[in-house]
């Protein structure tokens, strides 16, 4: 049992974890870079520790740094978000030998489910769909191009040690294999020290499809059912909503089921999510899994009523899942998330800077996750993610409509935000009927570079330039991440 | 500001009963914040570092809580000002002021040290680092308790340094 936890972490995620804490009647330590003295986490908690200059490698990435501040202020626990240290299982590691309690999965399991092929492995013995791919790493150009052979193009590279769509490449037929093969290799080598790959089939217009777990010490896994995430651009989601439309009852429960049976068996403690693609058939490939909790958990605690921060601190003390849940899991309605960036709605690129003025909206229905603040200085160290604006309707024309109206009062001044291409989303009618894919934000994209920053055709909604231009364009676009 | 003016500056607070103040004048930052009692001088803990008021002895040491901590912890002493140069701790942990418990401490004020000279012990994860000086000249000021919890930039020592 602890009585203080350490957050881990910054911004908006810091905020939330501080929430649950006090809620909850335990004391907080945050911990911040010299960047974010003046963050609202560091503001609201019991205790702050600056631990490092803004530089994530020497300060959220620093593990003596963080151990240590749980050490001088006697944390028992620690909270560490999404990203950041939230899935190094040396981490996990750490905590568990020093005798802090580490608010998520056990370290082999975060392990487990950090290596990708391996998750798929383990996936495909438990009986979980998974896309056709190759079974293992794949050593080289040659093994790769005999993978070829029998999966056929195109053919998606992947990093296991990966994520977020760095180390990936899209292969459309064996002679660009090698050279793509190569530089999916580096890439992961880079971006995570491991160049290790993997071959998948590469699934035309998939729709992102995630089911949000939460698991207890004792082996009791529950299925909160699933959350779309279809509308991305290079791999970062944009717009997610609960639940799909493309979802039936009867595949949610079978799904949920599996997957409790499943996670139960693997030993899965606390929150989780389970990755899948939807093809257009309707039926479901498990991609990856996820051992933390993620940015769009609001959409799922809109529709359940559940607080799943809460419920993984519950989780880490003892408590069983059903208790932690406090009831059956029950969906009620439609929720739906726009992540609001502070970066430039047409050019993408970060907008860093002080947010002159602030005003969110509110209302019935209505949810912002924010540590921003009029007078706050973005800075440029960090990822640009400043809110999330989260809204529940009755169903999903509610809350589309509901969406609409909180984006047109949401003000911010002083800093590019994404909130215009939002609302160019929320206008667009294949958004608005559902008609979505992983593809879907492709028409919002600049096609060339001339287009940076300049009023371009794409602002009117519905309109793509040059389309048949594009679409040659597309593969080049995803390659040259 | 001195320390008569910061006292002045309390007693105006509690009369009026403000919960919480914040000031910044020249190279110093001031934020005090009211909790059950107003807290005056106390040992410090784990949580509090000490605002020094600079070339005003005895030192007021403040029990704040950490958003307070914040602004003494990388509040620029006005000794910084006055040309000296403040070594800070490269990491977050617990000061030591010798090796080792018994042993004499590692500077005193009013010694002179060399660039590399050991300085003091800060422990991290059950480690003991050695913090070396940056600086060539003579201890003036020490800002922190031996066994203090320390947190990345927190002044720990004033050197006058010597012209090489």
């Amino acid at each position: 049992m602890f009585n203080k936890v350490l957050i881990a972490n910054r911004g908006e995620i810091a905020l939330r974890i501080l929430c649950a804490c006090k809620e909850l009647g335990l004391q907080t330590v945050a911990i911040y870079s010299q960047a974010d003295r003046h963050s609202l986490h560091v503001r609201f908690a019991d205790e702050a520790i600056c631990i490092g200059p803004p530089a994530l490698a020497r300060s959220y990435l620093h593990i003596p740094a963080i151990v240590s501040a749980a050490e001088i202020t006697g944390a028992g626990a620690i909270h560490p978000g999404y990203g950041l240290l939230s899935e190094n299982a040396h981490f996990a590691e750490v905590c568990e030998t020093r005798g802090i309690k580490f608010i998520g999965p056990p370290a082999e399991v975060v392990r487990m489910m950090g290596e990708k092929q391996k998750a798929r492995a383990a996936m495909q013995r438990a009986g979980v769909g998974i896309i056709r791919g190759s079974e293992g790493i794949v050593e080289n150009e040659g093994e790769a191009l005999e993978w070829a052979r029998s999966l056929g193009f195109p053919l998606l590279v992947k990093a296991s040690a990966g994520g977020g769509g760095r180390g990936m490449r899209v292969v459309r037929d064996r002679f660009e294999l090698p050279e793509l093969f190569r530089q999916a290799r580096a890439e992961a080598q880079a971006a995570f020290g491991n160049g290790d790959l993997y071959l998948e089939q590469f699934l035309p217009r998939p729709r992102h499809i995630e089911f949000q777990v939460l698991g207890d010490s004792y082996g009791n896994v529950a299925s909160l059912g699933e959350r779309e995430c279809s509308i991305q651009r290079r791999h970062q989601k944009l717009i997610e909503e609960s639940p799909s439309v493309k979802m039936t009852p009867e595949l949610r429960a079978t799904t949920g089921r599996q997957l409790e049976k499943t996670l139960g068996a693997l030993g899965y403690v606390n929150a989780g999510t389970v990755e899948f693609l939807m093809n257009p058939e309707g039926a479901l490939f498990f991609i990856e899994m996820n051992a933390r909790i993620q940015v769009e958990h609001p959409i799922t605690e809109m529709v359940t009523g559940v607080d799943l921060v809460k419920a993984q601190i519950r989780i880490a003390m003892g408590d069983r899942v059903e208790s932690a849940l406090r009831g059956p899991v029950r969906l009620h309605g439609h929720a739906m998330e726009c992540r609001i960036n502070a970066e430039h709605p047409q050019s993408f690129t970060p907008s860093a800077g002080m947010i002159t003025a602030f005003s969110l909206p509110g209302g019935i229905g209505v949810r912002v996750d924010t540590a921003a603040y009029q007078g706050a200085v973005i800075p440029p160290h960090y990822d640009s993610l400043i809110a999330k604006l989260v809204v529940r309707g009755a169903d999903r024309q509610e809350a589309l409509s509901r969406m609409e109206r909180a984006l047109d009062m949401f003000i911010v001044g002083g800093i590019h935000t994404s909130i215009p291409l939002h609302r160019r989303i929320l206008a667009d009618p294949d958004f608005r009927c559902g008609n979505i894919h992983t593809e879907f934000m492709e028409r919002f994209m600049p096609t060339s570079r001339k287009w940076v920053g300049e009023e371009t055709p794409a602002a009117q909604p519905g309109v793509l330039p040059g389309s048949e231009l594009f679409r040659l364009l597309r593969t080049d676009l995803l390659q040259n991440q | 500001m001195n320390l008569k003016d910061l006292k002045d500056l309390i007693d105006f607070l509690l009369q009026r009963d403000i919960a919480e103040f914040e000031l910044e004048h020249g190279e110093v930052k001031l934020r005090l914040k009211r909790t059950a009692a107003f807290q005056t001088p106390a040992p410090p803990t784990s949580e509090a570092a000490p605002l020094a008021v600079p070339g005003s002895p005895p030192r007021l040491q403040m029990a704040v809580s950490s958003p307070e901590a914040t602004a003494a912890a990388t509040a620029t002493p006005e000794a910084e000002e006055a040309g000296m140069h403040i070594v800070r701790s490269p990491m977050v942990g617990t000061f030591y002021e010798a090796p080792s418990p018994g042993t004499p401490p590692c500077v005193k004020i009013g010694d002179t040290v060399n660039v590399g000279q050991l300085l003091c012990i800060v422990e991290a994860m059950k480690l003991m680092n050695e913090i070396e000086s940056d600086a060539a000249g003579v201890i003036v000021k020490r800002y922190v308790e031996n066994a203090q919890a320390v947190e990345y930039g927190q002044p720990l020592f004033a050197i006058r340094a010597s012209r090489s």
